[in-house]
């Protein structure tokens, strides 16, 4: 029971990195409906610089705080210069634009800093206590409060504001919103920039216990993915159920099924297609009704 | 007078291609080339040809696909096995991997019915994925025979040379790689035509742009769908066995089969959704410019000193930023972009002469 | 541009002029001995070899094509080419070619290696292949093919050398000093390969089970390996030496050598109770194992690859690494008592002054410092600078020392026989507090001991 209880806390403590980055991917496709290819490496890119900041000496709270704004701002830049021309185009060509995106800023990043691996100083101390033979470390409680923290304020940002009102105007019917006066272009910067802070904190997260380089993103990227197919694209709520259960099923998986214990990928992925059989828009996605 | 300015495009463009493909080939002899450039323009056809495939399923009928690696190593596995554990000769072996990248696509088509767009692009993303990691838990290893208990997916062990049959002028095994994907691409090419402008093809169409419509004037929508699936599961698979002659190993790893994958979709956008030759020019674009990239690079840009670790992690970047400018300027790839302004051009022309006619 | 396409016109027309003479040399040959086209790997004029000693030789260079045998020196530059991760989840791996290139610069500094009486300059070629067989094939192509090196070296991964070893075995171009301790590059069916200095895996397994047989004979081991070709060397060996033995093997465990995600498979050994881990990974997987049975509060003993004897992960896996044991054929940078040794000295000061940025203390670096030495050897060895006498060289070598940071009292010996070189080396212990490994015992020398301590089914496959 007790190895039962620790693989689920190693499960939670994964899924909430999958659940952060699958949020990302849910604000970006929300607000322009794109699957973003490159928020694993927008992610890398912000947790270089913290790297970088933290050797000029800045504690690696404010190193984490400065890349988050930075990647506030780029995240929006890059909405603005290189999405905007080719919102209207179709879906394909957003899709190979944000993987031309995701080679450049991986290849730019490796250049900038190096390619050998990073060492990332923790944020907070590493610790493991062990009650009733259970085992909970502290990166598990940290990445699982941090994940709670994004949720509660995504959850006020959007619900309680009026900035928030517009953004969810936005998300639901751009050409209408924009008849009642919203800053349409600004919402969708708005969600790009979120989506760049968020993934900025998972990462800085993740990686300082395992070091930091240019391939740290990518496995993640596509657990977060397939959360967010899972819990389903429009639902951020969904993204984060959903990206605990593919943490969950992948540690489960190793070991409780021994035929497949090395390609945890097997269950999570498998889960997914018997949902989507059943609910083609994911957990938590809603259906849209097309008129004819 | 407007079928007549159709025709005239087409015969513009036919001729621009058959030239360009007399320039390029009538000057490629592979006898007088080292084997390493003539490998790549083999791997140039293949990949073309498996682009060709996506282009049916993507361009053609609106689904779209993140996981035709998983099909492309279906058919490399099946002839890697073939020819190593029971020394198949390579053609006896591209029906099967063929017939079974089919049948596999079949297997999938029925539940990608279900699920669209998005989610039907993250479904393939999990074959993608997942291929690799079956291959290396599943398949056999020369060490199995004798030990039983390898888990080892690689084969890499596999001998290589033409056939007897084939003329003398194909002495080595580049060049017979090299005949063979480019008769494989001819077939392919042709086969593409051929269902394009057939009723079939009118019908993939048809599903794509309207389903419900296409419904009413009797289509059968899922048998449709499932065809275009298996079909472009085919020419992946296909594309796949050339691997094997060309790269003379089957291996997949996530991150390989995640990569042919995107490298297709990347070719299908590049060379022109929806269009018969494209996506297969878009395939030797991605394959040539993979190498030439890192070639071309200066020993020095202004300041910066560029040796050779910083090319190999530079040239991803020249290519990813080389792809968004061409979705700027060519948002319906080369061939589709290249039809658009050809268009466009002649109706200026003809536009002096006649005024134009109503659109 | 246009240089690019001058080149391979100027290419071409040297291969027509070539195929012109070679056709009439084939024209005069088939009519004598009234044979026709033979194997349909690149063979033309058959050479007699050219031995170095007067005994049998060991390559059999009667199928070479006898106008390759020199490719690659010009002049006075040998040019060589390797493929390694550059980029990707391996590419950690890429430090090993600052060190080979610092050597290289050092040497040519000098003036060059000596290779019968003439100086050379080395010209090392490099590629990226992501850890990617399929790249490292297509590399290894335009390696021979197009930069026309005149050997490959040092070549990184286990799948990926033996995914090119019918083509260096048809091209007659020698692949030396492969950075893998796979047992494979013993077999004899593949005589144009020689595996590095890195200690083969069977024989990491064969000291460190003679150390538990010593000093903790009841051990209950628990492994965990990569799931592939090189996870299965240690896997396979380790099963064969604990069996008929007081120790046992009570759980197994294999992880995707994809990523270097471990933490729910040592959770999984930690519950066994095992004392004693074996851990058959490499890189990153290797401080997140350790790291996680840290966090288990799991304590037994560990054995961990000689891939990953590294400062850095060392570094990563924090308390995790106190007390690990592995093995290594080279010298610790990290070791402060290495200081004053002419050998350490002269790699920091070259390294220095080549690569400023890198981590000098870092195994790895010196690993890719040391091999190069070794190539100098074995090229300075070599009677006569062509392919057969190079890599008949290297099968024959007698008393290899100093090459780099090796071992100050260990030597290297190839024959006809014994194929590997990392056959000497030391048995370490990590001590987290002095951040340095030390030695255990005396230097292990199981010198043309690989063959016989390796599964046959490995080392002949």
């Amino acid at each position: 029971m007790s190895l039962f209880l620790t693989q689920l806390m190693n499960g939670i403590g994964s899924g909430a990195v999958y659940a952060s980055l699958a949020l990302a991917l849910v604000l970006v496709f929300r607000t322009t409906g794109i699957l973003n290819f490159a928020q694993g490496e927008m992610a890398l890119y912000s947790t270089y610089l913290v790297w970088y900041f933290t050797q000029h000496d800045l504690p690696v709270w404010i190193a984490i705080l400065l890349s988050m704004a930075i990647s506030f701002v780029g995240g929006a830049a890059i909405e603005r210069v290189l999405i905007r021309p080719v919102e209207q185009a179709s879906p394909l060509v957003l899709v190979i634009v944000t993987i031309g995106m995701f080679l450049a800023i991986n290849s730019i990043a490796q250049v900038q800093f190096g390619n050998d691996i990073k060492l990332l100083p923790r944020a907070y101390p590493n610790k493991t206590w062990l009650p009733g033979n259970v085992q909970i470390s502290s990166d598990t409680l940290v990445l699982v409060g941090v994940l709670l923290a994004e949720c509660l304020i995504l959850y006020l940002l959007l619900n309680r504001t009026r900035i928030g009102l517009a953004f969810r105007a936005v998300a639901s019917n751009p050409e209408s919103s924009r008849l009642v006066g919203v800053p349409v272009g600004r919402m969708l910067m708005l969600g790009w920039a979120m989506a760049a802070a968020i993934g900025a904190l998972a990462g800085a997260l993740v990686v300082a216990p395992v070091g930091l380089q240019g391939a740290s993103m990518q496995s993640i990227l596509v657990y977060a993915f397939a959360s967010a197919a899972l819990g389903g694209f429009d639902s951020p709520l969904g993204a984060v159920v959903a990206g605990l259960i593919v943490g969950v099923a992948g540690t489960m998986t190793t070991q409780y099924l021994h035929a497949v214990h090395d390609i945890e990928l097997v269950v999570p992925f498998g889960l997914i297609l018997v949902v989507l059989l059943v609910r083609p828009s994911g957990l938590f996605g809603s259906t849209r009704v097309e008129r004819v | 007078m407007n079928l007549d300015r159709v025709h005239v495009t087409r015969l513009v463009l036919a001729l621009v291609l058959v030239v360009g493909a007399a320039y390029l080939f009538g000057w490629y002899i592979p006898q007088f080339k080292e084997s390493a450039t003539t490998y790549l323009w083999a791997e140039a056809f293949y990949i073309g040809v498996a682009a060709m495939g996506l282009n049916l399923l993507t361009g053609y009928n609106g689904q779209v696909s993140i996981g035709h690696g998983a099909f492309f190593g279906l058919g490399m596995y099946t002839t890697a096995i073939l020819m190593q554990s029971h020394n198949w000769p390579f053609v006896a072996t591209l029906p099967v991997a063929a017939a079974l990248s089919f049948a596999v696509g079949v297997l999938v088509g029925f539940p990608a019915l279900r699920v669209k767009g998005l989610y039907l692009a993250l479904v393939t993303l999990g074959l993608a994925v997942l291929f690799p990691q079956l291959t290396s838990r599943f398949v056999p290893h020369d060490l199995c025979r004798t030990c039983g208990t390898s888990q080892v997916g690689e084969l890499p062990r596999i001998k290589l040379r033409p056939p007897s049959w084939t003329p003398t002028f194909i002495k080595f095994n580049d060049q017979w790689a090299y005949y063979a994907a480019l008769a494989i691409a001819v077939i392919a090419i042709v086969g593409v035509a051929l269902i394009v402008r057939s009723r079939f093809g009118r019908a993939l169409i048809a599903v794509r742009d309207h389903e419900a419509a296409a419904e009413t004037v009797g289509i059968n929508i899922a048998r449709v769908k499932v065809i275009a699936f298996a079909t472009s599961a085919l020419y992946a698979g296909t594309a796949g066995s050339c691997f094997v002659l060309v790269k003379r190993l089957a291996t997949a790893s996530s991150a390989s089969t995640f990569q042919i994958s995107i490298e297709l979709l990347v070719a299908v956008v590049v060379g022109g959704t929806a269009t018969v030759l494209g996506p297969f020019i878009g395939g030797v674009l991605v394959v040539f410019s993979d190498r030439y990239i890192s070639e071309s690079f200066p020993k020095t840009l202004l300041f910066w000193h560029i040796n050779d670790s910083v090319k190999n992690l530079l040239s991803p970047a020249i290519f990813g930023i080389g792809l968004i400018l061409l979705m700027y300027v060519l948002p319906d790839g080369i061939v589709g972009g290249g039809r658009r302004i050809a268009t466009v051009a002649i109706r200026r022309l003809r536009g002096r002469r006649t005024s134009p006619a109503p659109t | 541009m246009t240089d690019v396409r001058r080149e391979r016109r100027d290419v071409s027309r040297v291969r027509t002029i070539r195929a012109v003479a070679l056709g009439a040399a084939l024209a005069l040959v088939v009519a004598a001995c009234g044979s026709g086209r033979g194997s349909s790997d690149r063979t033309a004029n058959p050479t007699t070899p050219s031995g170095s000693t007067g005994t049998a030789p060991i390559i059999d260079a009667s199928q070479c094509d006898s106008s390759t045998l020199t490719q690659g020196v010009t002049g006075d530059t040998i040019k060589i080419g390797t493929s390694l991760p550059l980029s990707g989840t391996y590419s950690p791996f890429s430090a090993i070619l600052h060190g080979e290139s610092a050597y290289f610069s050092y040497i040519n500094s000098l003036g060059g290696v000596t290779v019968a009486g003439k100086k050379y300059k080395i010209q090392l070629v490099s590629k990226d292949d992501a850890y990617d067989a399929s790249k490292t094939s297509t590399n290894v192509d335009t390696l021979i093919n197009s930069d026309k090196v005149f050997s490959l070296f040092n070549v990184v991964g286990t799948k990926n050398n033996l995914g090119v070893r019918e083509t260096v075995n048809s091209d007659c171009v020698p692949d030396l000093l492969i950075a893998s301790g796979a047992v494979q590059w013993g077999n004899t069916k593949y005589p144009w390969m020689l595996g590095s200095e890195l200690v083969p895996y069977p024989l990491e397994m064969r000291v460190f089970v003679d150390y538990l047989l010593k000093n903790k004979p009841n051990a209950k081991i628990a492994l965990l390996h990569a799931n592939d070709d090189f996870g299965q060397s240690y896997q396979l060996t380790l099963e064969a030496l604990v069996k008929g033995t007081s120790l046992s093997i009570v759980k197994e465990a294999s992880y995707n050598a994809e990523g270097s995600e471990v933490k729910a498979q040592v959770t999984d050994l930690a519950a066994s109770k095992a004392d004693t881990f074996v851990l058959g990974g490499t890189l990153l997987a290797c401080p997140n194992a350790l790291t996680a049975a840290h966090d288990a509060g799991w304590k037994p003993l560990i054995y961990m690859s000689g891939t990953c004897v590294s400062k850095l992960l060392f570094t990563l896996a924090g308390d995790g690494a106190d007390g690990v044991i592995s093995v290594t054929p080279l010298l610790d940078p990290a070791d402060p008592t290495n200081e004053a040794k002419p050998a350490m000295q002269l790699y920091k000061q070259q390294v220095k002054k080549y690569f400023p940025a890198e981590d000098l203390l870092d195994g790895i670096v010196g690993y890719g410092w040391s091999t190069a030495a070794m190539l100098q050897k074995i090229l300075e060895a070599s009677p006569k600078l062509d392919r057969v006498s190079v890599m008949e060289t290297a099968r024959t070598l007698k008393g290899i020392s100093n090459a780099g940071l090796q071992l100050e009292s260990s030597t290297f010996d190839t024959n006809k026989t014994d194929w590997f070189l990392g056959e000497t080396f030391q048995l370490i212990k990590y001590d987290k507090a002095a951040g340095h490994t030390a030695a255990i015992g005396p230097i292990s020398n199981l010198d043309g001991k690989t063959a016989e301590l390796s599964p046959q089914a490995l080392l002949h496959s």
